[in-house]
């Protein structure tokens, strides 16, 4: 075949596609004007010397670009090695194990991870002991798990639709019932559209990258949780921290860059403020009116992950929006999660329509996986139908939330981190006056390093890291009898779980309480009450 | 090329359509069955004059209208549209005998009681897999294919250029603006609005119902050129070969639909909560041990969704100083947890063991860059059948590179679970490797079992690590109940179970004696290794039914494979796979082709793939057979390709001496459906 033709080809649309390109983003270059002055009137002086300078930039961008790409056979760091040498470097080498195992403490701590025998609600059977507890651990805030009418719900549709939908949103794994939940959302929170996701946790992972590209800033709160910190690692955008839940903090970095970039005179690149609704680590909760307010002055878009304030606070259930009354379109990126807030699976971002259209192209786990099952989002369609109807739920559940707040507030060995109204509390072991550390002690790299991907802070601990550490680990194997201690009088709690050694920052140990309307305040109290006896013995015997 | 909108399709079907009427249909298997067997009986009975309305004589087995199954024979039969079965799609082409009683819904699963109509997925042990050979087309049609795109560009560009001045309103949201910069820059975006746009009407089509052999469209159109789409409130049934329902699982009726509503009663809906916080159930920990079963590893561990499983497990795995090799074209999902893990990336090209050594040597000697330290570890990381491709993996020749390069191994089965090997249990049965030789098995089950989510297996000491550090455990929402009972009760009769005097040890505990049966991979599972209350009838706890499925698969896989390269089509891929890509390579016939096919009296829809998804000239038509597929569909599917493919010259695949004339193909059937 002719294969120069067939080559050429691709060369010209190369070429065209280059130029039009190199043209747009040189015009687009501030400065580029002067450039073009320089070298016509550098031109008009000596010939001779643009050529010259033309090959000097030329060198200098294929230097620059060469250092970037991996070490390769031409790169300067090779080592020619002969293959006998090579075969005798592949017989020595000897790879670590793929997993480091596990540590007595997190084997012990896998093996007490209850066990539910049958439904999980609030009060589930543990395999363990055959016995019922109360459950003050699992995400059921509105009480919607084993609700009747949404199961049979589930069961028509599964007689309709079957299980899975056996492909992705773009080749015919698009429903009318997932367009229906879309719907649903939107109009449930009030904004233009809404996307649905196939998992939760994978949603704000996902939506970051698909809007913040490299050179992009991202202003986050210090302590937002996992699932965004992986988000915006992948995003490979610029990153700056502010203090956690702290707007003054805020607006200083916000100053901070707008000054930055007025001193390098910098084009204009899209920038975001990400930050959560309540907060996953501590049940902190987010000032928003504030935020927004904020936002707007200094021209940001606002990613607010809702994940844990959706369906758990506001008359009824929307979240933050409601609970301050602000319209949920002020919000840019409103995401939340259908699998904490309604009991069901899965996860959303609400927003204008251009926001939810360019995700349908270009949010990874959108596009390249399979849409949810059905019935999975028809049940999320009947809990937000039941969570509009029924106010009386979120009345129940702020009872139980003021209800556990008034037992533990009075417990003096703990301190609570959490939003009055918010129905997750975490609970923190109160230190000892001597040396408290700060919440969210300032991060080693808290700098604006846009490689955020190599965070393994474990290499190089401070000596006051590992004082934290150490003192964390105490915090934690105490925290964990409680938990342990607190199974057995039949209560369920949890010790919030993290990834050691993976996290930003490392986040101190706590318990983490869910609050549920599907108990009543009688029940909550006993609940509640047996957690403060055993945190009252079991932190008084470290005294 | 064809640009211009969709126009309405408007089938007799979609017109008369029944309300959600579902109260008629009985719940339970039970009593659908036996409604089944009387319609069939009467059927037979009537007994009508097979040349006449051939169609109309089956009618009884099982049929079901647009969304409701109808067994009620009076109104079934009162039905014109119905009985007339016009599209081809409601009623098996060829009448069941008496001894044929079929129990699944024609739609959703076909009828197809023909023996021969069957084969093996299996490698030949001891051959190499044979190299993958790419076909060219001829010259000109990559001439023009370069020549489409470059036309696409210039005019999108000069569309651009001639727009933002004459119409600057509506590229406002692509422009800086009110001190914002645009969410999406107008060369980013490029792409999407200049290529893509002009065959949206290919992607995102909606549907309903069972993405089981045929599916329901909600027909839509466009009255501005793609950027808005406007259902229609009409539907169309096409044949469906697009969804990954490889073992044709995707059905609302039968064992595995009864076993999940009583799931949802026993159980609800969700777990509620994280793994390792509360919402670990019994269902869970019996799911993973009745995985790690089947996949013949040690133990394994259950995701709520397939990407997730990669872009959450990875990242546990290796991490700085570690380096992951990547064949080139894996799954965005393994890209993604890669980038997270921070650990250094080499890709290697596709499917090319010389260059996978090759790059080995070079990595090992050669240690981290710049420090030249050794590797702590690394970690190839292939998958085992290629979603775009349809290429196996060489999974012998890599496990002999495993052996000496010290490598670990990680192979993504996402596609190949449950669609290839004698026993359905991914890539190492078809090649006959013992799995316990590959560190990490992950896969979905979004494709073969009609379900969702995915799994990771391995030795139970480095699951145990991915529940304590992978992502998931910590975090995402575990898997739902009613999935995870899809999952059991399609894998249980994938396997089948023993019989209860099986092969057993004898453990004294406590009070007495237990027996418990013993596994042996990959036979057939042991009884108390799915749920007491899930009830597999006797077709599925043999394991018949699992091994007809696997059998009709991989029969449908070879024949449409073999038959469009017989035909003269340019195709991807091993002939095992159920993914069949057939060679389109210009842009404008993705559109063309997808609109023919699903314009066609027997309405079939396919998934048209292009670039980025694709190298910029191989747009393709991707195939996914299933086992819910009768040779006549596969029939259908050819007949069509012949005739789509001469309005749009795509036979130039073998020469015109070799092809065969779709008479001898669909004649000679059974010949290709069983060749290597
Ligand atoms: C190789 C591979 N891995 C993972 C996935 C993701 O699986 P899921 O759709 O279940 O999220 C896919 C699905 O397309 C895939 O092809």
């Amino acid at each position: 075949m002719n294969t120069t033709s067939a080559t050429l080809a691709p060369v010209f649309t190369f070429l065209e596609h280059t130029l039009t390109t190199a043209q747009t983003t040189f015009n687009k270059l501030p400065g580029s004007a002067v450039i073009q002055r320089y070298v016509k009137s550098s031109h008009q002086n000596d010939p001779g010397r643009t050529l010259l300078e033309l090959i000097l930039v030329i060198f200098a961008i294929r230097t620059l670009l060469q250092s970037r790409t991996r070490a390769d056979r031409n790169g300067k760091n090779f080592i020619q090695f002969s293959e006998k040498e090579i075969d005798e470097l592949v017989d020595e080498w000897i790879p670590e194990p793929l997993g480091n195992a596990l540590t007595a403490n997190e084997q012990s701590d896998l093996a007490s991870a209850p066990i539910i025998s049958g439904p999980n609600g609030p009060k589930p059977k543990l395999a363990a002991t055959g016995k019922n507890a109360l459950n003050l651990a699992s995400y059921n805030f509105t009480g919607l798990a084993g609700n009747e009418h949404i199961k049979q719900r589930a069961i028509d549709t599964l007689r309709k639709y079957g299980l899975g939908s056996c492909g992705p949103p773009g080749f015919y794994g698009t429903l009318d019932v997932h367009m229906d939940l879309e719907n649903d959302i939107a109009d449930f929170l009030g904004t233009e559209a809404a996307i649905l996701y196939s998992q939760g946790f994978s949603t704000i992972s996902s939506v970051i990258p698909a809007f913040c590209k490299r050179g992009d800033i991202i202003v986050a709160d210090r302590a937002v949780n996992f699932a965004i910190q992986k988000g915006i690692q992948i995003s490979r955008s610029t990153i700056r921290w502010f203090d956690h839940n702290d707007l003054n903090s805020l607006e200083e970095v916000l100053i901070g860059i707008e000054k930055e970039r007025k001193k390098r005179r910098g084009p204009m690149t899209r920038r975001f403020i990400v930050t959560e609704g309540i907060f996953q680590k501590d049940g902190a909760m987010v000032d928003l009116p504030k935020l927004i307010e904020l936002k707007y002055k200094y021209k940001y878009r606002l990613i607010l992950d809702e994940s844990y304030s959706f369906g758990s606070v506001g008359r009824t259930g929307r979240g933050l929006t409601e609970l301050y009354n602000v319209p949920a379109s002020k919000v840019d990126m409103l995401l939340g999660s259908c699998a904490i807030g309604l009991a069901s699976a899965g996860g959303f971002c609400a927003g204008s329509r251009t926001v939810v259209d360019h995700q349908r192209i270009n949010g990874p786990s959108f596009v390249f996986s399979a849409s949810m099952p059905a019935l999975l989002a028809v049940s999320a369609s009947e809990g937000i139908n039941i969570l509009r109807n029924t106010p009386s739920i979120f009345e129940t559940l702020q009872d139980n939330v003021r209800a556990a707040r008034a037992i533990l507030d009075r417990v003096d060995c703990i301190t609570i981190p959490s939003h009055p109204a918010s129905p997750i509390i975490h609970i923190y072991v109160r230190q000892p006056q001597s040396h408290q550390y700060l919440q969210y002690p300032a991060p080693i790299s808290a700098s604006s390093s846009s490689s955020s991907a190599k965070h393994h802070h474990s290499h190089h601990v401070s000596a006051k890291d590992a004082v934290r550490d150490a003192e964390y680990e105490v915090e934690e194997r105490l925290l964990q009898e409680v938990v342990e201690e607190t199974l057995s009088h039949g209560v369920i709690v949890t010790r919030a779980k993290r990834l050691k050694g993976q996290e930003i920052v490392e986040p101190r140990p706590s318990i983490r309480l869910t609050l549920t309307s599907g108990l009543t305040k009688k029940e909550t109290e006993k609940a509640v009450n047996v957690l403060k006896t055993v945190l009252v013995k079991v932190l008084s015997k470290r005294r | 090329m064809a640009l211009s909108k969709s126009n309405k399709s408007s089938s007799i079907f979609n017109k008369k359509r029944s309300s959600n009427a579902t109260g008629a249909l009985p719940a339970s298997a039970a009593s659908y069955l036996s409604a089944l067997s009387e319609a069939d009986a009467s059927a037979r009975k009537r007994n009508v004059s097979p040349t006449s309305t051939p169609a109309l004589s089956l009618s009884s087995s099982i049929t079901s209208s647009s969304e409701d199954t109808i067994l009620h024979e009076p109104e079934y039969l009162r039905d014109p549209l119905l009985a007339s079965n016009k599209d081809g799609l409601l009623l098996p082409a060829r009448p069941p005998t008496s001894e044929q009683v079929f129990n699944t819904v024609h739609t959703e699963f076909g009828h197809c009681a023909d023996e021969r109509y069957r084969t093996t997925s299996q490698h030949k042990l001891g051959t190499p897999l044979a190299p993958h050979v790419e076909q060219d087309p001829p010259y000109y049609i990559l001439l023009s294919t370069y020549i489409s795109y470059l036309i696409l560009i210039v005019l999108g560009h000069v569309r651009d250029f001639i727009g933002k001045r004459l119409n600057p309103k509506r590229y406002k949201h692509l422009m800086p603006g009110g001190g914002y910069a645009p969410l999406n820059s107008d060369f980013d975006s490029f792409y999407t609005r200049r290529l893509k746009t002009r065959m949206d009407e290919c992607f995102s089509q909606p549907v309903t119902g069972v993405a089981g052999r045929t599916i329901l469209l909600l027909d839509r159109y466009s009255p501005d050129y793609n950027h808005t789409q406007i259902l229609t409130g009409t539907r169309t049934r096409a044949l469906n070969i697009s969804s990954y329902n490889y073992l044709g699982f995707a059905q609302a009726r039968g064992p595995c639909a009864d076993a999940v509503e009583e799931s949802i009663k026993r159980y609800g809906i969700s777990s509620l909560g994280a793994r390792l916080d509360a919402g670990t159930t019994d269902l869970h920990v019996v799911s993973e041990a009745l995985v790690a079963k089947f996949v013949g590893m040690e133990d394994a561990l259950i995701s709520s969704m397939g990407f997730a499983t990669n872009s959450t497990y990875i990242p546990a795995l290796v991490g700085k100083g570690c380096l992951v090799i990547s064949d080139e074209f894996n799954h965005a999902s393994i890209r993604f947890g890669v980038r997270i893990s921070g650990a250094h990336v080499r890709m290697f090209r596709h499917n090319d063991m010389r260059a996978l050594e090759a790059l080995l040597k070079e990595v090992i000697s050669q240690g981290q860059p710049k420090t030249h330290r050794p590797w702590k570890k690394i970690l190839v990381i292939v998958e085992g059948l290629y979603s775009m491709e349809g290429t196996l993996v060489n999974l012998p020749a890599i496990m002999e590179l495993k052996k000496k390069y010290k490598f670990y191994l990680y192979v993504d089965e996402a596609h190949s679970i449950g669609a290839l090997g004698p026993h359905g249990r991914g890539v190492a049965d078809y090649f006959g490797v013992n799995p316990r030789e590959i560190d990490l098995l992950m896969g979905t089950f979004t494709k073969s079992f009609g379900a969702a989510g995915g799994y990771i297996a391995g030795s139970k000491a480095l699951i145990d690590v991915l529940r304590v550090h992978g992502h998931s455990g910590a975090y995402a929402e575990a898997m739902a109940p009613p999935v995870l009972t899809q999952v059991v009760s399609s894998m249980a009769s994938i396997m089948g179970l023993q019989v209860a005097a099986g092969d057993t040890t004898t453990t004294g505990n406590g009070n007495g004696i237990v027996e418990e049966q013993v596994y042996h991979h990959p036979g057939p599972a042991p009884i108390n290794s799915i749920p007491s209350w899930v009830h597999l009838p006797p077709a599925l706890a043999s394991g018949q039914e699992g091994s007809s499925r696997l059998r009709r698969l991989a029969f449908n896989a070879r024949y449409l494979h073999n038959g469009l390269i017989k035909l003269g089509f340019i195709t991807y891929g091993h002939p095992s796979s159920p993914i069949v890509p057939l060679l389109l390579f210009n842009p404008g016939k993705m559109n063309m082709f997808h609109r023919l096919m699903k314009e066609r009296k027997t309405p079939i829809v396919v998934v048209v793939v292009a670039y980025p998804a694709t190298p910029l000239v191989t747009s393709r038509v991707r195939f996914c057979v299933s086992a819910a597929h009768t040779k006549e569909d596969v029939d259908c599917v050819l007949k069509a390709c012949v005739e789509v493919g001469d309005v749009l010259d795509l036979r130039h695949g073998i020469p015109v001496r070799e092809r065969w004339s779709l008479e001898e193909v669909v004649e000679r059937a059974v010949e290709l459906g069983t060749m290597e």
